[in-house]
This record gives structure tokens, C-alpha cells and sequence, in this order.
């Protein structure tokens, strides 16, 4: 179970860091693309060679158009998509250095406690999300300037936080077995380690 | 209870929630539900907010720049640059007493150019540098505190995350903030040079010697170095000159690294899908903060608490400067407990108001910048505090060799340091300023 989880978790992240290494491509692109045409524009070009100036602004150099629309939403999707991994691996900050003192069989329930209400949290969040995809499709919202439907994006990251939701049943879940049982279910302790 | 009492009452439960080991982000989170839950007598409002909050932090412009910056971080881990920044300075510094410690000092500046995080900064550089100082006869103690001294360069010198955070909290210009940070950053790498002679002197035995270079040699060292300084120039550079947005330059820094690490050959499917899911922890933990953050200072806002606490701060009629060194001081006393980034976030929507009402005789935007460089540099001691810094554990557990104590030992002789760089940039506030106009 374990091993799936982990594999769904990691997947999904890589998933996200793709789309993430494509908007570092797409914004580079666009950033060329905007100093390709400024030089296409530029007295300097234009006079020492209005030909090349020219040939260089019909080649239609310029910035994507709506980039930075694209990289709002792939980067919200990127971030849902991170959550999983980031909860599986227990990697949200926290400060054990008071709870330290105590046993490690309470802290492992504290662990477990704290690990219910992240879950309660993000499916809280999820919930909320689809609430807020609902109102965006029924406005029909677009953005302004690639006239996408705002949902759209809202779907994606959705999707994201859905599985960020199961994931988090599967650790909440774990953590209790882990509390319970003294087994591990999970692939890094809840004990203090840094 | 009146909403500023509900406001008041949010702090201790906050911090006992931390400290009983939730997740900061959830915390913050559960604060600002619980506190808008009460103060309008329903959950309509926090149900409202959620609807949208979530989607708006995460799609924010302004906060791309974190995980791009993240992804630079990872990929700079790769490019190579780390040995190639470690062999120029080791060339030019090497053979002078304490001077392979002070060229890992030199080299994880010259890291901290292209990469955003101390904790990365202080990884990196131990994997080539600690070998390295072990070899030449230095003491385990004074090689680990070296490194996670040099480590907080990584976030002094730009680009920062932390810094990134801070202009948005306050509404800065992050370039602005970026290049006042530069001198600062400089200053701290000297200081802890000038720590590690004074300390090779004191101790004699803690430091080998090392033959010096020719300079032929120590050119071409220095030549090998030529893509940090062409990745750093262009996403600082082209920040500030307006050629990009930060995210922009936050893009084309990750590019830029990550084709180095291609070039480098260290750059494998596998190697990558590990320097994406270490970009992914990260960079889910700190929204999720930013997130929590978010709700509990909408509901702090509602709640009036930052007006009314500057107000009676600016009442009490104290000299700004004693506020600041209070401030400053609970930094280094709160550094020590929480991570830098929570820790901005939580305190600066309550202290940023309660400076920008005091005169310092400067402009406001010179004093949020100012105070911005000096938040940083408080933080970041913290990370290598005894007993619970950071970066002390990190680069501990590299040696296990070594006694934690010893690495505390000598670990204090650069916070040390540390405090009297703050000490000289509250005292002359131009270091930090005299490069960004009025």
C-alpha cells in the first residue's frame, strides 16, 4: 500500500515539476522574444540596418502572448500537486524541540493528532476549491487575455487537490496504525529527526 | 470578547499550537479559521474565503518566483559550480592561515549568487568543501561551524526566498530589496573571514597549511567560475534593470543553472525527478505556510491588533531605536525555535506597521528596506544558533565525526560576528542604503 501511495505521491509531483520546468522554458521564450523585438524596434538596429531590423520584427518575435496567465495557473496546479509528497514525507515545517522532552510513544500520537487536523484541513481546502470552481463556471469568468475560462484552471489544480485529499486520508490513516501498532506505515518517522 | 481582545487571544494559542508540534502553515491556518469563525459568530465568512484564497495564493505572480528560485537552487546543486567556486577561492586564499576555511567562506558566497537557500548553500558546499578542510588538518569542529556560517550566505546574498517573501508582505520592490542586500551580504563574508584568522590564531592547532598556487593556475581557477557570474549578473542584473519581472529572472536563473547542470552531465532523468521532488517538499511547505499566513492575517487585519499594537507602541513614547533593538532582539531569541520563513511571516504584518510609525529620519521606503536587510540577517543567525540551528544539523550529521559540541563551540565565534555586523548596520543605516536612490 505503501509503495502505491508513495509511487501516486511522487508521480504526481514529478507531474508538477514538468509543468513547472515548462513555464520556466515558456517564460524564457517570452522574455527573448520581447528583447528580440525591442532590438527589431530599436534606433540603434533600425540604423545601422533597417533591413535586419525589419527581418527581424517579420519573423514575428515577440512575447508569448498571455504568458504570465499560463504561469499562474500551472504554477497553482504545480503547488496542488506538491502537496502530496510534501505531506507523505512529513517535510511541513514544525518545531519538536518542546515536544522532544516527551516520550516517543506520545510523540507519535501527537504526530497522528496533528496529521488528522492537515487532512481535515486540506480536504476543508479541497471542498472549497470545488466550491469556488462551481461560482467561476457559473460566471463564466475568462481571463483577459487568453480568454481561457478561469474553471479551467480551477479544474486542473482541482484534480491536483483531490489527490492531495486521498493521499492525506492514507497518511492520517497511517500515523494512527504507526501510533497504535509501534509498525511504520509511513516512508519517514515521526519522530524527531532533522 | 470584542474582536481586538479575540485578536490578542490568537497569539498564545498560536504559539502553543506550534509548539505542541502542528505544522506551522496549519497553525496559522486553524488561527485565522477559528478567529473569523468567532468574530463574525459564523462560518460563513472563513467558507467564503476559502472558496477563492487557496487558488489566488497559490496562483499569485508575484509568488511564482518562489518555486522557479527553489528549482534554480536544485539545479545550481548540480551545475558543478560548487567544487569550481571552492577550487578558485581555495587557489587565491588556500595557503594563508585558516585559508581553506575562509575560501569555503568565499565559495558559498559566490553559491549563494545562484542559489536562493541557506540550507541548499550549506549542503552543497559541504560535500566539497568539508573533505577538503578534514584533509588539510582542520579541526571538526571549526570546519562544520565554517560551513554553516558560509550556508547563511546562500540567503544574504541575492536571490533571496526570504527576501522575496518580505517585499510582498510590505510591498517592496524586490529588486531594490535584492541589491540593498548585496553589500550587506559582502560584508558578512568578510566578517566571518575575519572570524576564522582571529580564531586560527587563538587556536593554532585547528588549521592546517596548504601549499600556495601559481597564479596561472589561480587565473584559470578563476576563469572556471565564468557561469556563476554570467547566471547571477543576468537574473540580478536584468531585475533590477527592468529588463524582466523577478519571476522573469527567476525563470531565466533556472534555465540558466539547470543547462550548466545539463553541460556538467550531472543532469540524468533520475538526478532531475530527485531535484524536482526536493523542489516539491519545499515549495509545498512554504505555501502552505504562506497560505495559513494569509488567512490569520486577514483575520489579524479584521481584528485591528497590528494598528492598535503600533499605536500604543508609538505611545509609549520610547526612542525608535530602542524598538528596533527590541525587535531585533526577539529575532535572535525567536530565530533560535522557528524556521526564518515562518517566522517572517508571522511577525512582520505586526512589527513592519509598528516601525514604518516611527522616525527614524529616513524615508519610509528606505526604512522598510533597511529593516527588511536587518529582519534577514537576525533570522538567519538564528539558523546557526545553539542548540537548535539548523544548519548546524545538517552539516553536523555530514561528519559524524564530529561532537555536536564542538561545532557549538566554535560555531559562536561566528554569531559573534554576526551581531556585531547587525550591531554596525543599525548604527549606520548607508551601508545598507546608499546604493538605492531616496
Amino acid at each position: 500500500m505503501l509503495k502505491l501511495v508513495e509511487r501516486v505521491a511522487r508521480l504526481m509531483a514529478v507531474i508538477g515539476g514538468l509543468v513547472l520546468t515548462l513555464l520556466v522554458i515558456l517564460t524564457c521564450v517570452s522574455v527573448l522574444g520581447r528583447g528580440l523585438n525591442t532590438l527589431g524596434h530599436s534606433a540603434l538596429l533600425q540604423s545601422i540596418s533597417e533591413a535586419a531590423a525589419n527581418a527581424l520584427l517579420a519573423t514575428g518575435a515577440g512575447p508569448v502572448t498571455g504568458d504570465f496567465e499560463l504561469v499562474e495557473a500551472g504554477v497553482a496546479f504545480a503547488i496542488f500537486s506538491f502537496l502530496p509528497i510534501c505531506q507523505l514525507y512529513g517535510s511541513h515545517a514544525t518545531v519538536d524541540i518542546f515536544t522532544n522532552a516527551l516520550s516517543q510513544k506520545v510523540n507519535k500520537y501527537i504526530v497522528a493528532f496533528w496529521e488528522i487536523v492537515l487532512t481535515a484541513a486540506i480536504l476543508l481546502i479541497t471542498a472549497r476549491l470545488y466550491a469556488g470552481m462551481e461560482s467561476k463556471m457559473a460566471y463564466g469568468e475568462t481571463t483577459f487575455l487568453l480568454q481561457f475560462p478561469v474553471w479551467w484552471a480551477y479544474a486542473a489544480s482541482l484534480v491536483a487537490a483531490v489527490v492531495a485529499s486521498l493521499i492525506g486520508v492514507y497518511c492520517t490513516f497511517a500515523r494512527i496504525a504507526e501510533a497504535v501498532t509501534g509498525r511504520k506505515f509511513m516512508p519517514y518517522g515521526g519522530e524527531a529527526v532533522h | 470578547m470584542t474582536m481586538l481582545e479575540l485578536g490578542y487571544v490568537s497569539f498564545p494559542v498560536l504559539l502553543l499550537m506550534i509548539f505542541l508540534r502542528a505544522p506551522i502553515g496549519l497553525a496559522m491556518l486553524l488561527c485565522g479559521i477559528g478567529g473569523l469563525y468567532f468574530a463574525m459568530g459564523g462560518a460563513h465568512m472563513f467558507l467564503a474565503k476559502l472558496k477563492s484564497e487557496t487558488y489566488t495564493t497559490f496562483s499569485s505572480y508575484s509568488l511564482t518566483i518562489i518555486p522557479m528560485f527553489l528549482l534554480m537552487g536544485q539545479f545550481a546543486t548540480l551545475s558543478g559550480m560548487s567544487s569550481a567556486l571552492f577550487k578558485a577561492a581555495e587557489s587565491w586564499l588556500g595557503h594563508r592561515k585558516g585559508g581553506v576555511a575562509m575560501s569555503a567562506v568565499g565559495a558559498c558566497a559566490g553559491f549563494g549568487a545562484i542559489c536562493g537557500s541557506s540550507l541548499a548553500t550549506a549542503a552543497t558546499m559541504s560535500r566539497v568543501a568539508l573533505p577538503e578542510l578534514r584533509s588539510y588538518g582542520y579541526s571538526g569542529g571549526f570546519s562544520t561551524a565554517t560551513l554553516a556560517a558560509g550556508g547563511t550566505l546562500g540567503i544574504l546574498i541575492p536571490p533571496s526566498v526570504i527576501l522575496v517573501i518580505y517585499a510582498i508582505l510590505t510591498e517592496q520592490n524586490i529588486a531594490k530589496l535584492f541589491l540593498a542586500a548585496f553589500v550587506p551580504g559582502i560584508l558578512a563574508a568578510i566578517g566571518y573571514i575575519i572570524t576564522i584568522s582571529i580564531y586560527v590564531r587563538k587556536y593554532p592547532d585547528a588549521a592546517g597549511t596548504r601549499e600556495a598556487v601559481p597564479y596561472s593556475e589561480r587565473i584559470r581557477a578563476l576563469i572556471d567560475v565564468w557561469p556563476v557570474l554570467l547566471v547571477f549578473g543576468l537574473v540580478v542584473g536584468g531585475i533590477y534593470l527592468g529588463w524582466f519581472t523577478p519571476t522573469e529572472g527567476a525563470a531565466v536563473g533556472a534555465a540558466g543553472t539547470g543547462v550548466i547542470a545539463l553541460v556538467s552531465g550531472n543532469l540524468s532523468w533520475k538526478v532531475f525527478v530527485e531535484s524536482i521532488i526536493a523542489t516539491a517538499t519545499s515549495t509545498a511547505m512554504i505555501f502552505f505556510i504562506v497560505l495559513g499566513a494569509g488567512l490569520y492575517n486577514s483575520f489579524l487585519a479584521l481584528s485591528q491588533v497590528p494598528q492598535e499594537l503600533s499605536s500604543w507602541v508609538v505611545g509609549l513614547g520610547l526612542s525608535p531605536w530602542a524598538v528596533l533593538a527590541l525587535i531585533l532582539a526577539f529575532y535572535l531569541v525567536f530565530g533560535c525555535l522557528m524556521d526564518s520563513l515562518s517566522m517572517i511571516l508571522l511577525t512582520i504584518p505586526i512589527f513592519f506597521p509598528v516601525i514604518s510609525a516611527l522616525d527614524f529620519g529616513m524615508s519610509p521606503e528606505h526604512v522598510a528596506i533597511w529593516f527588511g536587510i536587518l529582519v534577514l540577517i537576525v533570522v538567519e543567525v538564528g539558523l546557526i544558533t545553539p542548540p537548535v540551528g539548523m544548519n548546524l544539523f545538517i552539516i553536523n550529521a555530514m561528519d559524524p565525526g564530529t561532537r555536536m559540541v564542538d561545532t557549538y563551540k566554535a560555531v559562536m565565534w561566528f554569531v559573534t560576528s554576526d551581531i556585531v555586523r547587525v550591531i554596525i548596520l543599525v548604527l549606520f543605516p548607508t551601508i545598507t542604503l546608499f546604493l538605492i536612490p531616496g
